[in-house]
């Protein structure tokens, strides 16, 4: 069975090439597919020269539907597992293995790599860092105790592909309600310490109203996630 | 009691004063007009034969309301409003809240089926580039 990563990458030409290369070295055994979200600059180019798999979107849809590519892409291949990294070099692929590891065994779905379980120093700003308390706290209140609920640093077995490929996957970010839908459906969802590196990328959801409308939407996602019958 | 009535004597004289002729012709000819325009842009292509029932029902609705003015009168009592002309700014306000809804339901619908193409288009090409890479034996993962 084939074995994949995915990066998802957009406007990433000045990177991504060199986490093809660490990948591929960490896990030389595993098929690279970088996902290029409809970028403008090079990364398909730089990417292909890389020796990944390139799936490129015509034009951008996001950082989910990206992701999203990947799985249905691994579903088409007969993958049996899984590893979803970012393009901007934050992920270190030697932690993979850790990750790995659980699905391998057939304990666990999803898992994810947590900046707060120990390893590294991660450093998150004050707004920042209330806001996962605040979702953290929100989901174990509907029953799944995850640290670090926004890592895109994810394990996922052939279920978890299965489930994620679905049409109400989110396009934009699949974080704490995509994982409460996922566990509520019957995945078994839990967490291993990786290093994170701070990303070199100013984010578009840390500036102007993006925050307010993802705390929204997160709300509003949640609710409906967990009000909605179980699906399996 | 007295303001109450003198109120009630308020109202009956709004609704029994007729519209004006000019105000009836021409919410006649918007809606004329409107039909017009409807069937121009389904024409020329524009506009879909799917979506303008709605567009002349609402002609046909202003119409009717402008031609006889009982009914005009029977929807304003209705309704609780006080003039014809109050009646028809709420149902105005209500045709669009409604539409609007309809078309952000639509629109969700249209942005899923862009997405499920979109990376329909970006796996096929993909599969489609590495057959091309070894013609004959495509790599075994992507069968």
């Amino acid at each position: 069975m084939t074995r994949i990563v995915i990066i998802p990458a957009y406007q990433e030409a000045q990177r991504v090439g060199q986490v093809v290369e660490q990948i591929r070295s960490a896990l030389p055994d595993f098929q690279i597919v970088v996902v290029d979200d409809g970028s403008s600059d090079a990364t398909s180019q730089v990417a292909k020269e890389a020796k990944a798999r390139v799936l490129r979107h015509p034009f951008n849809l996001g950082y989910g539907a990206a992701l999203q590519t990947g799985y249905k892409y691994a579903l088409r291949c007969n993958a049996s597992l899984l590893v979803q990294m970012d393009a901007d070099g934050q992920h270190d692929p030697a932690d993979a293995h850790t990750l790995i590891e659980p699905v391998e065994r057939g304990e666990l779905d999803i898992v994810i790599g947590s900046r707060f379980l120990g390893l590294g120093d991660y450093q998150m700003g004050a707004l920042r860092s209330s806001g996962r308390r605040f979702f953290q706290a929100l989901l174990a209140s509907l029953g799944l105790r995850i640290s670090d609920p926004t890592s895109g640093y994810q394990a996922l077995s052939r279920a978890a592909l299965v489930f994620h490929s679905a049409d109400d996957f989110p396009s934009d970010y699949p974080d704490v309600d995509v994982l409460l839908a996922a566990h509520r459906s019957g995945l078994r969802i839990g967490e291993r310490p990786v290093t994170m590196r701070e990303s070199p990328r100013v984010s578009s959801l840390h500036s102007g109203f993006a925050p307010l409308f993802y705390v929204y939407k997160m709300l509003l996602s949640l609710w409906a996630t967990s009000t909605r019958p179980r699906k399996s | 009691m007295g303001n109450e009535l003198r109120l009630e004597e308020l109202r009956a004289i709004f609704l029994s004063a007729p519209e004006s002729t000019s105000t009836r012709v021409l919410a006649a000819l918007l809606s004329l007009a409107l039909v017009v325009i409807v069937l121009a842009l389904v024409r020329r292509r524009v506009l879909r034969e799917e979506y303008t029932p709605i567009w002349l029902m609402v002609a046909f609705g202003i119409a009717l309301l402008s031609l006889f003015n009982p009914l005009l009168t029977w929807l304003t009592r209705a309704l609780g409003a006080w003039t014809p002309s109050s009646a028809i700014f709420f149902l105005g306000q209500v045709f669009l809240v409604a539409i609007c809804l309809n078309y952000a339901v639509r629109l969700s619908g249209l942005v899923l089926q862009v997405k499920n193409l979109s990376q329909e288009v970006a796996i096929l090409r993909a599969l489609h580039e590495a057959r091309e890479s070894a013609p004959g034996s495509p790599p075994k993962s992507l069968e």
